[in-house]
């Protein structure tokens, strides 16, 4: 009951770092673009310049930037925030009745799927796959509902940060998100074999010697997202066709090119949603705000 | 302009009527174009209401189409050819002055010297 000074220093401290570990934010404030921009970019090297003059072009229509925390699952962190940022309502697929038991039905179609690579708990007995992903589906559908019932802008933004705070729960999104490309992906390659048309990008998804077939992809790119590396190109396209969502992305390395923004996929549907993110280098992804487009007629 | 949900709206409106110009394969307007619902309404300097997600002139191009009907920068635009701009995404907003057959768009717009003229007259 009456702890020395020493003592009530050492709890002031434990205090301190326990809540700064639990409010990290993976998505960090927004700050001007061409001051973020001017801060990263110094030099007058070549790759400076080409920098620079990609966040100008960026700073025409964003007039913010928000960095993401950089770990292997930083692509699917920079859509999620966005697409969950904007929702006003649940996506077509997040609605349909037998959503949560997709789990359950692919296993039961391919016996592989026992091979997914959960997320480690740390402290938790881990379940049964099926029971597990179904978890983070669900949980994936109740934030998104969530956030896309909440009317006003900056209550909808908290409720994002609020989220993207909480490492649990953000990370089982991922998870989740990544389960759903696997389910696309499968629906592909099957339509593929059953001679259905597919998109161009499915081809190019099972043309690599590491994925092709879904229990390839699985094996060896999905079950390493997050861990030892993130998403490639290819597999931006199936991440978009998964959420049915069009990922616009400024790469700023191929500013100058046709290439500078790259649209996945790039024959988007009309009525998917359009999130935007900027890239240096295809390999890390952050987020641009403040919309602020003045458009020349 | 204030806007109270619930409320009617009321606007001293002017008549716009641009003929645009032919540059080659492009109808030319002579002026820029900011807001939308789907922009960021903090970053325009010419509204009043900072939540206000209409669409405004942002530019007017000296000698150009705009600037000779009369359109000036701060403008915002209500409709176009009868077509509502007040809840208009940034590129609905531009297909809809835009479209390639059309030589001439009629706007309907607000001023807010034209609101503070008709607010004074009324009470002197």
């Amino acid at each position: 009951m009456y702890r020395d000074a020493e003592e009530i220093e050492r709890e002031k401290i434990l205090l301190c770092e326990t809540s700064s570990s639990e409010h990290k934010l993976s998505v960090a404030p927004e700050i001007d673009i061409m001051e973020y921009c001017r801060k990263e970019w110094r030099g007058n090297t070549p790759v400076a310049k080409r920098m620079r003059k990609g966040y100008e072009a960026v700073a025409q229509k964003f007039a913010s930037i928000r960095r993401v925390r950089g770990d292997n699952y930083c692509a699917l962190r920079a859509t999620l925030f966005q697409a969950l940022s904007q929702a006003t309502q649940l996506p077509s697929w997040l609605q349909s009745e037998d959503f949560t038991m997709l789990p359950e039905n692919l296993l039961s179609k391919y016996d592989w799927i026992k091979q997914w690579q959960l997320k480690q708990k740390l402290g938790r007995k881990m379940g049964e796959i099926h029971d597990e992903i179904k978890e983070y589906l669900i949980l994936l559908r109740k934030k998104w509902k969530n956030i896309s019932e909440i009317k006003g802008p900056i209550e909808k933004q908290e409720a994002c940060d609020k989220l993207f705070k909480n490492e649990e729960e953000e990370y089982s999104l991922y998870e989740a998100l990544k389960f759903l490309m696997l389910n696309t992906a499968i629906e592909l390659y099957n339509d593929d074999k059953n001679g259905r048309r597919v998109p161009v990008f499915s081809w190019l998804l099972f043309a690599r010697d590491t994925s092709s077939n879904p229990r390839q992809l699985m094996h060896n790119h999905l079950n390493h997202i997050g861990h030892s590396g993130g998403l490639e190109q290819v597999e931006m396209f199936l991440l978009a066709y998964a959420l049915q969502y069009t990922i616009q992305v400024y790469r700023l390395y191929k500013y100058s090119t046709d290439e500078f923004i790259t649209l996945y996929p790039n024959d988007p549907e009309e009525d998917w949603p359009v999130v935007t993110l900027i890239t240096e280098d295809d390999r890390h992804y952050n987020i641009p705000v403040r919309m602020c487009q003045e458009t020349m007629l | 302009m204030s806007y109270v949900p619930g409320q009617p709206v009321t606007a001293v409106v002017q008549r716009i009527e641009i003929h645009k110009l032919r540059q080659g394969d492009n109808l030319i307007l002579g002026f820029s174009i900011g807001g939308g619902i789907d922009q960021d309404p903090t970053q325009n300097p010419f509204s009043e209401d900072k939540t206000d997600k209409g669409i405004y002139v942002t530019r007017v191009t000296e000698g150009g189409p705009a600037e000779v009907a009369g359109l000036q920068i701060g403008d915002k635009i209500m409709q176009v050819n009868g077509w509502d701009m007040t809840m208009v995404t940034h590129d609905q907003a531009r297909k809809r002055l835009t479209k390639r057959n059309e030589e001439v768009v009629r706007l309907l717009v607000t001023r807010q010297s034209l609101q503070k003229a008709v607010q004074q007259s009324m009470m002197s």
